[in-house]
């Protein structure tokens, strides 16, 4: 630690620390228009000057690095005269004639400048106006009547301007409005490890996207860094650009729309959510970093646009019925339901679209008030799967692995489909690894994605054959007479197809060397979860947890991580929405644990296992008569559409919760409106196992409620008609039930939200490893026929909400609404790019355009999930990672 | 500026370019034996520039891939030098001189008179590609000031009249053959 005295006043800081950083950090104003916190300076704007006592002249805070003793001073006559020069020639080519106006005060956006008829382009008809950088700083350096060139020709305001780029749905550039600090091409080259912008030109320089065209034709994947760092108007938000000027308040809550759990601040105008920023000290992983994901997916669906009221279906049409008719209505089916045909004639979904209370408080319904354990989510036959390997490697479902630890490995081997746009902001660190620590990159995939590009190796197998990957490459460490515990004698030879053998040993010598030698070393062992195929699923995360324990041992658990795709899956899981589950991990049918929840909830509990969602579906009409679903959606989110829908189409009662309707919804007796991811308080539990709170941002829709409370209010009619006495069932607010939660799952035992406020998170006591294994390894058959495989995984872009309510535009940007098919493929068909495909099997068929692209392996199509609301499942059967398709020209 | 780094060992762009014209073949063959080393980087324009008269649109993924890096960082490359066009050259060009002498006599209006004559900026083609702009830089000749440079010959001093009469005339010129 270094002490030192900025204008009179000690500050301690780490030694060698960036003095700009260090002023900022103590308070003290500084002004330092093209530094980038965290990055190495640029030095390009001058304007950070200050006195350093013993060294001559001015020095730039921006290149000083903090020494014990260093005597510091901002408010210098000398550096205040040189960062006015400074500002005044960055001031000479942007619009300034409000900076430099006394009577901004006053202006309102319509008064006529009285100062020049001709300034169109000024803070008071600017967007950024009062949250502008480069405003602030001219008023902070007292630019007001500052005007050395007075009377001389502006060249800023007689040379004609570039037109701004408003082509794109969420990014705004404004070339006109730019100061050239480079803020931006600095950050989407070294944090976003994109580089889509670039400094052009040499004589005019200018900032330009892509190879000088629109920013949508660039590789830029619209995370809005750039627009974070810019400190004008030349790149902003697209959306509610305007509105965003007025956000009244911010909610800090987090992402839901993938795993890793970012920490947002919704910005919110009217009880609308107008603006995201990152939530930087929120959140020690996701830092600063979003994804497009969750920086404009709030905006996808607006408020009308979200079930308002409960709707009911009378005589074949739906109406909107009264919360008390509704509920009463529910309550009372279910229980007739319950009467006339058992408690087990009654499932549950739980969703990872969820909230923890609220899977919570839909277990506890389900195992204490009907007694049904017929209770478990679409997403959790693949989550199981994968959790099951983890138990029998390390002796607990519960991973401690910390994701933070992902940027400073040197070694990392990542299984996904597509990481970049599942969870993308886990990808930027994995390029964090490679790219600040020269990381070694493995990554296991059979198609491309971005992170492809930063990898040492890149094994491509055929679809399904992950696992025979994993193994092949564990046969070759084992061979080298590594042992670890589990690992049997006999290791089978899977040969993946798809993958050279040399690349293979290469993949190979890669890992042995993190072995060997401890430079490699952290390793990190990343799998990205699919939608599909629980038992590949079970045998890629085995062949995985062997791998790593035969590389790590002991180690092994804390270096692994399991990504699932949807937010809470773990969340779901932790508080017992599984059939074979109670809450915490107790096991469904083990005596002891049923009866610790009987004495917990004080009531009789079903404790036995129960029938997954497919074992549901195959029963509904017979065994199942009514199907309770809160926030899944069955119709867009499992294969065999056709099966499932008939399935929900011969259920007695079907009452879905959720905040859009869906199509599930649409098939529905009863809907009951939630209100939505931004307007609920709750947790929600990331892939590395940090407690999220969300808060009640937006104003919910018309008279929805959150889920947790319809829950409630359904659970205690039903309590009363069942006669129920001794069960909790009534929560005032939605932090009684985490306090109970707490009680109940050891894990949230410090997750009650005054202690989550205070930063506290789960804790792991008897759920940590317990052992490290090798699993049973288990190949499954690729029992693929003849034809094409498609495969369907995440896109990026398309908002979940939107392509499940069917909406037009789910994918703004329309880049996740093709067929990707290996050129080679599409020349044997006579497919050109563009050409329309037929994609057909015996389950149905889909016709859309092509692109060619080599990320596609011969052999291999695909779609994006969220296509026109999960299209592409439609063409799959249960279990298979892909399915087999017949192409041809439409 | 540093380069984004890609690790990849792929030397091609990822997605299908489509090749109408031949030109994406032409600049992957001479690429081909290019080493995937950034300070080949200016040899690689140089030798598409040399071949084609200069560096199309089409390269840039291509040039991105080989050297492990994207496309923007490629553009920025590529704009820094003002000897690289990315632009076919205009069958006649006119050269106008950027240096200090030129300027002070006036050169900045001939600038304008010939910018607007031909409907071009600095740089760059007029739309039917026939005439172009050049910006150059002063090679001693400055007795001439203010000039431009037509086919290797110097015209100077010049006029704002003389440059519209010269624009007038070249056009004419262009028109009819
Ligand atoms: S970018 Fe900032 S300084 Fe420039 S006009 Fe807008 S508000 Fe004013
Ligand atoms: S939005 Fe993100 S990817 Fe796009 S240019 Fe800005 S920083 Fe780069
Ligand atoms: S766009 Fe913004 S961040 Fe980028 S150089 Fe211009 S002013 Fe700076
Ligand atoms: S990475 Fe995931 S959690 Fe983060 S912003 Fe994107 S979708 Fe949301
Ligand atoms: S912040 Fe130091 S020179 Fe720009
Ligand atoms: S300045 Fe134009 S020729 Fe020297």
């Amino acid at each position: 630690m270094a002490k030192l005295t900025i204008n009179g006043r000690e500050v301690e800081a780490p030694d060698g620390a960036p003095l700009v950083e260090v002023i900022k950090n103590a308070g003290i104003f500084i002004s330092n228009l093209c530094y980038v916190d965290g990055l190495p300076p640029y030095a390009g704007c001058r304007t950070c000057v200050v006195e350093i006592e013993g060294m001559r002249g001015v020095q730039l805070a921006c290149t000083t690095r903090v020494a014990d003793g260093m005597v510091v001073r901002t408010d210098g006559e000398e550096a205040k005269r040189m960062r006015q020069a400074a500002l005044s020639l960055i001031m000479s080519y942007h619009s300034d004639r409000c900076l430099t106006c006394h009577r901004i005060v006053k202006c309102k956006p319509g008064d006529t400048c009285l100062r020049d008829g001709v300034v169109t382009h000024r803070c008071l008809t600017c967007s950024k106006n009062y949250r502008c950088e480069l405003q602030t700083t001219c008023e902070m350096l007292e630019m007001a009547g500052y005007e050395p060139w007075e009377g001389e020709e502006r060249t800023y305001y007689t040379t004609p301007q570039p037109e701004p780029d408003r082509a794109n749905p969420f990014l705004e550039f404004d070339p006109q409005m730019c100061i050239i600090c480079t803020r931006c091409v600095r950050v989407c080259d070294e944090v976003r490890h994109t580089g889509a912008i670039t400094l052009a030109g040499r004589f005019n320089p200018r900032i330009e996207f892509g190879a000088g065209g629109p920013v949508h034709e660039s590789n830029c994947d619209f995370c809005g860094s750039c627009i974070d760092v810019c400190p004008t108007a030349t790149l902003m938000e697209h959306p509610n650009k305007w509105a965003a000027m007025q956000t009244e308040r911010w909610v800090p809550t987090a992402c839901t729309w993938c795993s890793v759990g970012c920490s947002i601040f919704l910005g919110i105008k009217g009880g609308r959510g107008v603006i995201v920023k990152p939530d930087t000290a929120g959140n020690p992983f996701s830092r600063d970093q979003l994804c497009v994901r969750g920086r404009f997916h709030y905006d996808f669906v607006r408020p009308h646009q979200r079930l308002q009221r409960p709707l009911l279906l009378r005589d074949g049409a739906r109406q909107e019925v009264s919360w008390e008719e509704a509920l009463e209505y529910a309550a009372s089916r279910l229980a007739e339901i319950r009467e006339a045909h058992g408690p087990q004639a009654i499932g549950f979904l739980g969703s990872p679209l969820m909230t923890n209370e609220e899977n919570y408080l839909l277990a506890k319904l389900a195992r204490a008030v009907v007694g049904s354990p017929n209770l478990d989510s679409t997403a959790g036959p693949v989550a199981r799967a994968a959790l099951e390997a983890v138990r029998e490697a390390f002796g607990t479902p519960v991973l401690p692995a910390d994701l933070t630890r992902v940027p400073k490995a040197r070694t990392l081997l990542v299984v996904a489909e597509d990481l970049e746009s599942s969870h993308n902001v886990a990808s930027v660190r994995v390029k964090d690894a490679v790219i600040r620590e020269g990381a070694r990159l493995i990554v296991v995939s059979p198609r491309y994605g971005e992170l492809c590009d930063f990898a040492t190796v890149w094994l491509q197998p055929r679809p399904g054959q992950e696992a025979a990957v994993l193994v092949s490459l564990l046969r070759s460490l084992a061979r080298d007479g590594g042992a670890a515990p589990g690992l049997p004698e006999a290791l089978p030879d899977p040969e993946p197809e798809g993958v050279e053998a040399g690349e293979l040993a290469r993949a190979a010598d890669i890992l042995r060397e993190a072995v060997r030698d401890q430079s490699w070393r952290p390793l990190a062992f990343v799998y990205a979860l699919p939608y599909l195929a629980p038992e590949h699923v079970r045998a890629t995360a085995a062949a995985l947890c062997g791998l790593a324990v035969l590389c790590l041992g002991d180690e092994a658990p804390s270096c692994l991580y399991v990504l699932p795709q949807e937010a809470n899956v773990w969340g779901m899981l932790d508080v017992g929405v599984a059939p074979d589950l109670l809450p915490g991990y107790r096991e469904a049918g083990s005596p002891a644990d049923q009866g610790d929840m009987e004495r917990l909830w004080g009531t009789p509990v079903a404790g036995g296992p129960g029938s997954d969602v497919w074992h549901m579906l195959q029963d509904a009409g017979g065994r199942l008569r009514a199907l309770v679903v809160m926030g899944d959606n069955p119709l867009f989110f499992l294969p065999d559409r056709q099966r499932v829908e008939e399935a929900l189409a011969r259920l007695e009662f079907l009452c879905v919760i959720d905040s859009l309707d869906t199509a599930t919804a649409r098939l529905a007796h009863l809907v009951l409106p939630d209100s939505g991811p931004y307007s609920k308080e709750g947790t929600t539990t990331s892939a590395d196992r940090r407690v999220l709170r969300l808060h009640v941002a937006a104003s919910p829709a018309g008279e929805s409620r959150p889920a947790w409370a319809i829950l409630r209010d359904l659970s205690l009619r039903l309590a009363q008609r069942l006669g129920l006495g001794e069960v909790r069932l009534n929560y005032a607010r939605v932090a009684e039930v985490m306090d109970e939660l707490a009680e109940v799952v050891t894990l949230y035992r410090h997750a009650r939200y005054q202690e989550l406020d205070n930063g506290s998170q789960q804790s792991w006591d008897g759920l940590s490893p317990r052992a490290a294994r090798v699993p049973t390894l288990r190949l499954p058959a690729n029992g693929h026929g003849d034809g094409h495989l498609l495969l369907t995984s995440r896109g990026l872009y398309t908002s979940y909400e939107a392509a499940a309510l069917g909406l037009e535009d789910a994918d703004r940007l329309h880049r996740e609404e093709s067929l990707e098919m290996n050129p080679a493929d599409a020349a044997a068909l006579g497919i050109g790019p563009g050409d329309l495909v037929r994609v057909a099997n015996d389950r149905g068929e889909l016709v859309l355009p092509a692109k060619l692209t080599y990320g596609a392996a011969q052999g291999t199509v695909h779609l994006p999930l969220h296509y026109r609301g999960g299209a592409a499942l439609s063409l799959f059967g249960p279990g298979e990672p892909a399915a087999s398709v017949r192409l041809s020209r439409a | 500026m540093g380069l984004t780094s890609r690790h990849s060992s792929r030397f091609t762009p990822i997605d299908f370019i489509a090749d109408d014209t031949g030109l994406v073949a032409r600049v992957q063959a001479l690429l081909d034996d290019v080493e995937p080393d950034r300070a080949q980087m200016l040899e690689a324009l140089h030798r598409i520039q040399h071949e084609l008269g200069y560096v199309p649109k089409e390269a840039i993924p291509f040039l991105a891939a080989k050297f492990k890096t994207t496309p923007a960082m490629i553009y920025g490359v590529l704009t820094f030098y003002s000897e690289i066009r990315t632009e076919p050259p205009p069958r006649v060009e006119v050269q106008w001189c950027s240096g200090p002498a030129c300027l002070l006599k006036g050169s900045r209006n001939i600038r304008l008179a010939l910018e607007a004559e031909f409907g071009c900026g600095m740089n760059e083609s007029a739309p039917d590609g026939a005439l172009g702009l050049r910006l150059v830089q002063c090679d001693g000749t400055c007795h001439l000031a203010p000039l431009v440079r037509l086919n290797g010959r110097y015209i100077g001093p010049l006029t704002v009249t003389d440059a519209i009469q010269l624009a007038r005339r070249l056009k004419e010129e262009a028109r009819r053959a």
